[in-house]
């Protein structure tokens, strides 16, 4: 047991902790990139090169990693 | 409490940090006897029946009649109330900044029916000095009905065995007992011969029985006594209790679920529970020992509240949710009668901006009450209660302050719990406590952590790395020429 942290948490008064994303706005967010990513998927699905992997690939998988954690998030699992 | 700091850091992928602390105790040897180096020259014992656990108070002034300065003074425990006694915390009557009193429960002979806690004085004291003590702890599972089964609308009474002569290994010079029962109504009770001008003990007044003053009592004395009261109220006792609290740094979110196994260790039913019978004393009759109600006063700001049974949900709740309050009100399936159970669930969620502030070292503190649980008139008691912080994954530099009384926490590990989205886990805080009452709902439990930023993107960058991996995947496969060649 650690008695000094009643003065940590004293301390930090001033800083809660906000996320990034508030949980208002988190499905929005979520189905905007899920569906950024959906829509680069299905162009790279119609033009497979070795060019769009990463050109499409890419963003793709970013905007779908991002809006699947927040998509979870909004549905009520926070992760 | 004893000061010490359980850190510990996450190592690699594949390696789940552990760290772990156990009840504080102390080893002595088998034929171990408390040295007789105190007195104790005035001790006023206090022993409350109002809830539905024993709550004892000894206020003792100690006097040091060694030659040299002393710093242990021993409680003695029967092997039975041991195992039912916690929230043990000690106190210095006279001056409130004396440093804390260390507490442990004396582990020497298993067998023998006289057990000890210890108790570990701020500053030695010197011979012949004096010091009050103010020692207060509770009992669990304490009381028997009698009669032992009732009919559903009868008074239910409870006993209740103690001794006159406060429990000490050491000579009391002059002490005296006080008894404070749940209400004026007490049937039965035991007399002892008086002392000095009184004739007999106790003297009862209203709801409470004065054994004493009595003269010097030698260390061990003992007196078989019991009294016999009015309750009809449940006696709630929860057998297990666990409490879930989940902090994400993704979600905002801070969420709670808390699994109760309650039992009612009141009178039993002398007959078959007649459902017409309960609907009617509804109105004329309210007082019953039957649980019927319970009041759940949440952290302002919760959401989401939840409460469900083995069944599932159970929709005899009501949620009232404002500026100042946030109370969750829960009647059970059905009235819960002595001898019965109830296992339940309630959850719910907060922002996590109530819980979690960020430290100017980059460090994230963490701060939540160690139990909520319902608020009754007639108290509710908790024989193991099992409380898991789940922090986010890759949470590392774990500090912890549980503001319980450190002899009543059992076990205080750090673990790796993995769910959903998880790679190597999150860490989980889990910390064990033992026979704890509601008296200790608005104690803090506080976790200071560290999560490196590679740890917070980690979610996003294993999703990001498998689609990238099915893509190029797709790719690939595409490229394999499957048809028939031309010739």
């Amino acid at each position: 047991m650690d008695s000094s942290l009643h003065e940590v948490w004293q301390a930090a008064a001033g800083s809660p902790f906000l996320p990034t994303i508030g949980k208002e706005s988190q499905f929005t967010v979520a189905f905007l990139l899920l569906l950024i990513g959906i829509g680069f998927t299905g162009y790279f699905a119609l033009n497979r090169s070795l060019l769009n992997v990463p050109l499409l690939g890419v963003p793709a998988s970013a905007a779908i990693a991002v809006g699947t954690v927040y998509m979870f998030c909004a549905v009520g699992v926070y992760v | 409490m004893k000061p010490s700091t359980i850190a510990t850091a996450l190592l690699g992928l594949a390696c789940s940090a552990f760290a772990s602390s156990q009840q504080s105790t102390v080893k002595l040897p088998a034929d171990f006897k408390p040295p007789q180096v105190f007195k104790n020259a005035n001790l006023v014992h206090i022993i409350s029946l109002e809830k539905n656990y024993v709550k004892e108070q000894v206020n003792v002034l100690i006097e040091n009649t060694a030659a040299e300065p002393q710093e242990e003074y021993f409680l003695p425990f029967t092997a039975d109330q041991l195992s039912r006694v916690g929230g043990f915390e000690v106190k210095d009557r006279k001056d409130t900044a004396a440093g804390p009193f260390t507490v442990d429960v004396v582990n020497y002979d298993s067998a023998s029916s006289t057990q000890y806690y210890r108790i570990r004085l701020p500053a030695p004291l010197k011979s012949g000095g004096q010091q009050t003590l103010g020692i207060t702890f509770y009992y669990l599972s304490a009381y028997r009905p009698l009669p032992a089964s009732i009919p559903q609308e009868a008074t239910q009474y409870l006993s209740y065995e103690f001794s006159p002569y406060a429990q000490s290994a050491y000579p009391t010079v002059k002490q005296k007992t006080e008894v404070k029962a749940a209400s004026a109504t007490i049937p039965d009770y035991t007399k002892v011969e008086g002392h000095g001008d009184v004739a007999e003990f106790p003297q009862k007044q209203g709801s409470k029985l004065t054994y004493g003053p009595f003269g010097e009592k030698a260390a061990g004395a003992s007196l078989p006594a019991s009294v016999r009261f009015e309750f009809n109220k449940p006696v709630t006792h929860i057998s297990e209790l666990e409490r879930d609290i989940e902090v994400s740094h993704w979600g905002g979110n801070v969420a709670f679920e808390e699994r109760y196994v309650l039992h009612h260790q009141g009178a039993n039913l002398s007959s078959q529970f007649n459902r017409v019978k309960w609907a009617q004393s509804q109105y004329f009759n309210p007082a019953s020992h039957a649980l019927k109600e319970m009041r759940f006063p949440l952290q302002v700001g919760s959401v989401d509240t939840y409460f469900t049974d083995t069944i599932g949900n159970v929709s005899t709740s009501r949620f009232r949710s404002n500026k100042r309050e946030a109370l969750l009100e829960l009647k059970p399936r059905y009235p819960i009668f002595g001898g019965w159970k109830y296992p339940f669930t309630i959850g719910w969620n907060s922002n996590a901006a109530n819980f979690v502030r960020k430290t100017a070292t980059g460090g994230f503190v963490f701060k939540a009450p160690f139990l909520e649980g319902p608020k009754q008139a007639e108290g509710v008691e908790y024989e193991n209660i099992n409380v898991r912080v789940l922090l986010p994954e890759g949470a590392e530099n774990v500090k912890l302050l549980a503001d319980v009384p450190e002899s009543s926490i059992v076990e205080t590990t750090v673990d790796v719990h993995k769910t959903y989205l998880d790679t190597i886990g999150r860490t989980a805080v889990t910390i064990k406590a033992r026979n704890l009452v509601d008296e200790f709902k608005d104690r803090d439990l506080i976790i200071y952590y560290e999560v490196p930023s590679a740890m917070t993107l980690r979610k996003p960058l294993v999703i990001f790395a498998s689609f990238l991996t099915v893509y190029a995947a797709a790719w690939a496969i595409g490229k394999v020429e499957v048809g028939f060649g031309q010739k």
